[in-house]
């Protein structure tokens, strides 16, 4: 009863299969084509956001087509994620798009590599208009690889219905200090019964230790494009969330399942927490998000700290492809996004403080309330005595995920906050300028 | 036994084109033949685009290239570094883990629900569709999205647990639990190797039951002694493209953390990393090395399983 002669697969056949299973994943993916046209010049103009972004983008750029003739701009967006890890890809296969929106921390890392032009040397971009500050922001030895698509920072959002109704009083964003804040996260929890968690920042995120650094004196990048951040501030960082976790004012381990979505997926829209660190020029999607009303506060610590912590960063930067087969026309459209009030009067603070001082004023009219907190709070954080600060150095994308992979491990209890500050260091200085 | 030879039943994979005993017309063995290449034709297409990629990995492997600038030859220099990197330790520890608990058990429990099926059940059609249907899926990005819902903190599974009043952990930001999520996400999607499983079942020839119960053979030692040896070469096929197919899992990882590998760093995959590595870092000779010790760690697995298939995998021939 030995033989069977139909249940089998030949081991040749196996191997067979085996060897081409196998062997696809060597052979990764292929590149795409790029789209020729006839006539016209087409500029490829890639940026991420949502839907409401996109939309007041096209809209401003059908009045550059119809200022500059023959010029057409075909665009893609993405959230993020996706778009840092397309870019990437299209970079590498060579058919990079014409303008992009790149993200501070990864400026140096295409710069440095040769990848973006040098912005300086467009004429038919026109930077008089644009301080020297912001223009400093997307310099390095002397090019300008990024140009500010505007302006803006971090600050504290909360749920004023909330806090009303559990009866806390929010106390002054002018003077609060980080112990006042963590006492006023607490209270929210106890007073909501803990329905409501007081705060919802993300310890994550690194514009928080940024910006802690600074009111410490310190800078996390400095001018020499080095991490300047000490291992205490760090260490405070982590401390600080554990501690408010004890206290109950911030979530139990695992609470934030997904961060860095849009306003509609956060927890503060979701109504779990009551406060959140926000790139400001959001603040109006968060107060459209969340039911109730949002009130934009300064960062605790401003006053009650060594020095200002604030500075007005770049909210995200224009580029222009080294490889790009049409710089002038691409240079016209930065100009364009830059120095134009038609298509800021679409795209409005949607992408920060517009740059050109004439343009953020031709605006100011148009803006809704919302709008008008955040450009009111921008410029009241400008009046104040603000140490400077410095591109993001080559390797940041990697300090930031290193912070928050570490932030992980202190959450859940894995590493004390001194050691992860150490292993931090360690490993963020090994990335740094690689 | 002439009779068993006779059953010119074939499986889904295409091996038995070549028993004899049916193919007695040369002329339509020619053309069936043809028609064999003819199918195969996309895959050779297809074939074209793999293969200078193919190729240009391994060479970038011995070099330091950015993407931007033109590759420079380091020789060995990229290896070297593997060695003392702990991320990727840390994506090996993790694809290990993941492959050597996830593989068993989902052969297992495609094994079994074949073996159910194949009791001739009314609607056979419809339970295969419907067990096969996951594995169509559990690679897809809607499904880990889906995933990441149902072990949510508020999700079906710590509703569930919450009935008898436990609290459920974060399945999915925890750095303890994501990976076995991501686990029993692998282990649902059994449908493709209990297909084959159950097509082999049904190769088995009644006989040997009906002769193994007169002799008195219970169920079990039926399975053991008739079921397993004849269908081990299903068994070993099914283990070598799961242990591939796992090696190489990227989707469900990404998905999951949202390309990250965390939480800190505990669904960290191999192709995961390598893709980081590539991509993020722009380390893409070091990226290609890596495919590469993949490629050779896979077939050193492959060959394992190979030399100890001769001990108990059973071919007639």
């Amino acid at each position: 009863m030995k033989k069977t002669a139909n249940t089998h697969i030949p081991r040749r056949i196996v191997l067979g299969a085996a060897l081409t299973a196998a062997g696809l994943a060597l052979s990764g993916c292929g590149g795409g084509a790029s789209p020729a046209s006839a006539g016209d010049v087409e500029l490829n103009f890639v940026f991420w956001g949502d839907a409401n972004r996109a939309k007041v983008t096209e809209e401003a750029l059908r009045i550059f087509e119809q200022k500059n003739p023959g010029i057409k701009v075909k665009t893609e967006y993405q959230d993020s994620g996706p778009y840092a890890d397309k870019l990437a890809t299209r970079f590498a296969g060579g058919n990079p798009p014409d303008v992009l929106a790149m993200a501070n921390r990864s400026l140096l890392e295409y710069a440095q590599r040769g990848a973006l032009a040098d912005l300086k040397k467009l004429p038919e971009l026109k930077l008089d208009a644009v301080p020297e500050t912001v223009l400093s922001r997307g310099t390095v030895d002397g090019k300008l690889y990024g140009l500010a698509t505007g302006v803006t920072t971090i600050g504290m959002v909360v749920n004023k219905t909330i806090t009303d109704e559990a009866g806390v009083t929010i106390p002054d964003d002018k003077t609060w200090s980080w112990d006042d804040y963590a006492k006023f996260a607490n209270e929210v929890t106890q007073k909501t019964g803990g329905k409501v968690y007081g705060a919802g920042y993300d310890v994550a995120t690194e514009t928080g230790p940024i910006l802690l650094a600074r009111q410490r004196g310190e800078d996390f990048y400095t001018k020499d494009n080095k991490l300047g951040v000490s291992e205490e501030t760090i260490r405070d960082w982590f401390q600080y969330s554990v501690d408010l976790r004890k206290t109950g004012g911030y979530p139990p381990a695992g609470f934030f399942e997904q961060i860095g979505g849009s306003p509609a997926q956060s927890y503060l829209a979701k109504g779990t927490v009551a406060s959140q660190i926000i790139p400001i020029n959001n603040f109006k999607g968060y107060n459209d998000a969340v039911e109730g009303d949002v009130v934009l506060l300064r960062i605790p610590g401003e006053t009650s700290a060594e020095r200002r912590g604030y500075s007005a960063d770049p909210t995200m930067l224009w580029s222009i492809a080294a490889k790009s087969k049409h710089p002038k026309e691409a240079a016209k459209l930065v100009d364009f996004l830059t120095n134009d009030s038609e298509g800021a009067a679409h795209t409005l603070t949607q992408r920060g403080v517009p740059i050109n001082p004439s343009v953020a004023e031709s605006i100011t009219a148009k803006l809704s309330t919302d709008d008008k907190a955040f450009v009111d709070l921008m410029a009241a954080i400008q009046e104040d005595d603000l140490p400077p600060a410095y591109v993001y150095p080559k390797g940041a994308s990697l300090v930031a995920d290193t912070l928050k992979q570490l932030a992980t491990e202190v959450e859940f209890g894995r590493i004390s906050p001194a050691d992860a500050a150490k292993t931090f260091l360690e490993k963020s200085n090994a990335a740094i300028n690689k | 036994m002439s009779v068993l030879t006779k059953q010119p039943k074939v499986l889904p994979t295409g091996p038995m084109m070549n028993q004899p005993g049916r193919g007695a017309r040369k002329v339509s063995r020619r053309k069936r033949q043809r028609s064999g290449y003819l199918f195969l034709l996309p895959w050779f297409i297809g074939m074209l685009f793999t293969v200078i990629p193919f190729f240009a990995s391994l060479y970038l492997a011995f070099t330091d290239y950015n993407l931007f600038n033109e590759p420079t030859w380091v020789g060995l220099a990229n290896f070297q570094a593997m060695f003392e990197d702990p991320r990727l330790w840390q994506s090996l520890k993790v694809t290990f883990i993941y492959t050597f608990v996830s593989v068993p058990i989902s052969l297992a429990a495609a094994l079994a629900v074949a073996l159910v099926l194949n009791r001739g059940i009314r609607g056979l059609p419809i339970y295969r569709s419907v067990y096969y249907l996951p594995s169509l899926l559990g690679g897809s990005v809607a499904i880990v999205m889906l995933w990441r819902y149902i072990f949510g903190n508020d999700g079906i599974v710590n509703s569930f647990l919450g009935l008898f009043g436990i609290q459920g952990p974060s399945w999915v930001t925890d750095p303890q639990f994501s990976l076995t999520t991501l686990i029993v996400l692998n282990v649902w999607t059994f449908g493709s190797p209990m297909v084959i499983f159950l097509a082999g079942l049904r190769q088995v020839p009644a006989m040997y039951y009906e002769a193994a119960s007169i002799d008195g053979a219970s169920k079990w030692r039926q399975f053991r002694n008739i079921t397993i040896p004849l269908i081990s070469p299903i068994i070993f096929f099914n283990l070598i493209m799961q242990l591939i197919g796992s090696f190489q899992t990227f989707t469900q990882g990404y998905v999951m953390s949202g390309g990250t590998g965390g939480p800190a760093d505990s669904t960290l995959f191999y192709n995961l990393y390598l893709y980081q590595k590539g991509f993020t870092e722009f380390e893409m000779g070091y990226a290609s090395a890596m495919a590469w010790v993949l490629l050779m760690i896979i077939a050193i697995f492959t060959a394992i399983n190979f030399i100890a298939s001769k001990f108990w995998v059973f071919y007639d021939n």
